[in-house]
């Protein structure tokens, strides 16, 4: 017993708190799924995070998907050097949006428009000690706070890459037959080609984690904001970094692991 | 209507909306569009390149795009054509791999044959045609050719090296060489002379007086016209001696008559001979007919 305690202050001495700090976000995560014994807590108000994460950033996911699938059929079709079929531009586009584009960027449009809110909320709710009344009157916080968020985040993620795929792919089409000399015929035969149903669930496998991330991330940052006012601010921006480079992270451990059976 | 219900249909549309996004844009992309068209079958021994999405050209039209490709345990490859159900395919038509662009993109051409009636139901195997060669058959026709260019080569070094046609195509060219320098020594004193001939000629154009050169001019416009004056009066003395020997052979005078009249002639004849006769007796007796007498 006494070895273990060594060797376990030793681990923490080395790894300068990554142990302790990843302790702490294993038991949030335990706590989270302890959540889900009680429905009655959470239900109600999923469906009001539902509304908030996903309803109410359609219009900023459309307006940043537009210019991303426009923007990237452009670019390509100015890149394809002369001899090149015109239809590898509707190849390229689609897979850029639906593979990495569509996701990511959505991912990390939404970490700052709803995980700063996230994190904002539930820290102000800590340095206000409204969670310890929750705590106080037998609620469980983490169930009334960070269940609802995460459940709401894996299921409007997906919802809102869909429809971001969806608007590029629809702008890509538009810009390069208004704007270039790509024909709808070829932008269809590109789009069509080397097509596989799994690329579709590539892109929604990695929306769903990183409505995983953005959620478990910022309702931690919130659950733990110490330190008042400052500490609410503190919590947020670190909050949106991390939940940012876990995305980031993600998104390459999900190429590097499913990127083999994406091609058709 | 309720915050807590007005955010449950918000977020149920989007669901639904999603889903049908997801669900209807993934079918539309993968079969080419909603409606599916039927499909056609053909079986190739080699498949580099193929994949779901690829087009499908009848006589170079679009008419459906590749399904599925699989490998069956033969080792042949099956392709699962989608052709759409606007577009028949003619029996007897072959199907083969071809290129698609020079990045190595693949499509499946259907070849009609000309004449043939009735089409391929669904779900039949169209024969496969005799496709492009492929890159290991282009590199096969490259060896052979470098084969051939080798022996080429070998037979052309015998001949031109080994039995010595180099060094007589060596020997030639120094003898053309030297031919050329000797035609050039000529062509050189044929211009040195010409030149001179030509300064000559200039110092001899310029030396030339244009005085006396036009007073010439008038020397030989003046018997040109004494030439044409003597002329015109041959013409006439001519004309009149033209006259003259009218007279004479058609005249009644003297010597037409002496000309035209044989009595005449006959009369002048013997008078001739008398005279000659009077000659020979006065040669003979000139005493006779000459009496001369001095003092």
């Amino acid at each position: 017993m006494l070895g273990l305690d060594l060797v376990l202050r030793l681990a923490e001495r080395r790894t300068g708190g990554v142990l302790h700090a990843i302790g702490k976000r294993g038991y949030f995560a335990r706590d989270i799924v302890r959540g889900l014994r009680d429905p009655e807590t959470w239900v109600p108000e999923m469906i009001r995070q539902m509304k908030n994460i996903g309803v109410d950033s359609v219009p900023i996911a459309i307006i940043v998907a537009a210019f991303l699938g426009g923007v990237t059929a452009f670019q390509t079709r100015y890149q394809l050097f002369p001899g090149v079929q015109l239809s590898v531009v509707g190849l390229i586009a689609r897979q850029s949006i639906v593979l990495e584009l569509g996701p990511l960027l959505t991912a990390l449009v939404l970490t700052g428009r709803v995980g700063a809110r996230m994190t904002a909320e539930i820290g102000t709710m800590r340095v206000t000690e409204q969670i310890d009344a929750l705590e106080t009157l037998s609620f469980d916080p983490i169930a009334y706070l960070a269940l609802p968020r995460f459940i709401a985040g894996v299921i409007m993620l997906p919802v809102l890459t869909i429809l971001a795929n969806a608007t590029a792919i629809v702008s890509a089409w538009l810009i390069l037959i208004l704007a270039t000399d790509v024909r709808t015929a070829d932008f269809l035969a590109g789009l069509r080609l080397a097509f596989s149903t799994f690329q579709v669930v590539y892109s929604l496998i990695k929306a769903t984690l990183f409505g995983a991330a953005i959620a478990f991330v910022c309702s931690y940052e919130g659950y733990v904001t110490e330190a008042g006012a400052e500490g609410v601010g503190r919590s947020t921006a670190l909050a949106v970094v991390i939940a940012s480079i876990s995305i980031l992270v993600l998104d390459a451990l999900v190429a590097a692991v499913l990127a083999p059976f994406i091609q058709a | 209507m309720t915050t807590k219900r007005r955010d449950e249909l918000l977020v149920g549309m989007l669901l639904l909306v999603a889903v049908v996004l997801a669900v209807g844009g993934t079918i539309w992309i993968a079969r080419g569009g909603l409606a599916r068209g039927y499909p056609l079958y053909a079986r190739f021994p080699w498949g580099a390149g193929l994949k779901q999405g690829q087009p499908v050209l009848l006589a170079g039209v679009q008419v459906g795009f590749v399904d599925q490709v699989d490998l069956i345990p033969d080792g042949t490859i099956t392709v699962k054509l989608q052709v759409q159900q606007t577009f028949k395919v003619p029996a007897g038509t072959t199907a083969t791999v071809e290129a698609n662009g020079i990045f190595g993109d693949q499509l499946i051409a259907l070849t009609p044959v000309k004449g043939s009636t009735g089409t391929i139901p669904a779900g039949d195997t169209i024969p496969t045609g005799v496709g492009s060669p492929s890159v290991a058959a282009l590199l096969g026709k490259g060896d052979s050719i470098a084969v051939n260019v080798r022996t080429l080569s070998n037979e052309a070094r015998m001949q031109f090296v080994d039995s010595g046609g180099v060094r007589d195509v060596r020997r030639t060219i120094a003898d053309l060489t030297k031919l050329v320098a000797q035609l050039s020594a000529v062509t050189a004193e044929q211009s040195r002379q010409l030149t001179l001939t030509q300064q000559s000629v200039r110092k001899t154009l310029s030396s030339v007086d244009s005085a006396k050169v036009d007073s010439t001019i008038a020397n030989l416009r003046a018997t040109s016209a004494s030439f044409e004056q003597l002329s015109r009066e041959l013409r006439e003395t001519n004309s009149r001696v033209q006259g003259v020997i009218e007279k004479v052979s058609n005249g009644p005078g003297t010597a037409g008559r002496l000309m035209n009249d044989p009595a005449v002639y006959a009369r002048v004849d013997s008078l001739l001979m008398r005279l000659d006769e009077l000659a020979v007796d006065i040669k003979k007796n000139p005493r006779k007919y000459i009496n001369l007498k001095i003092f």
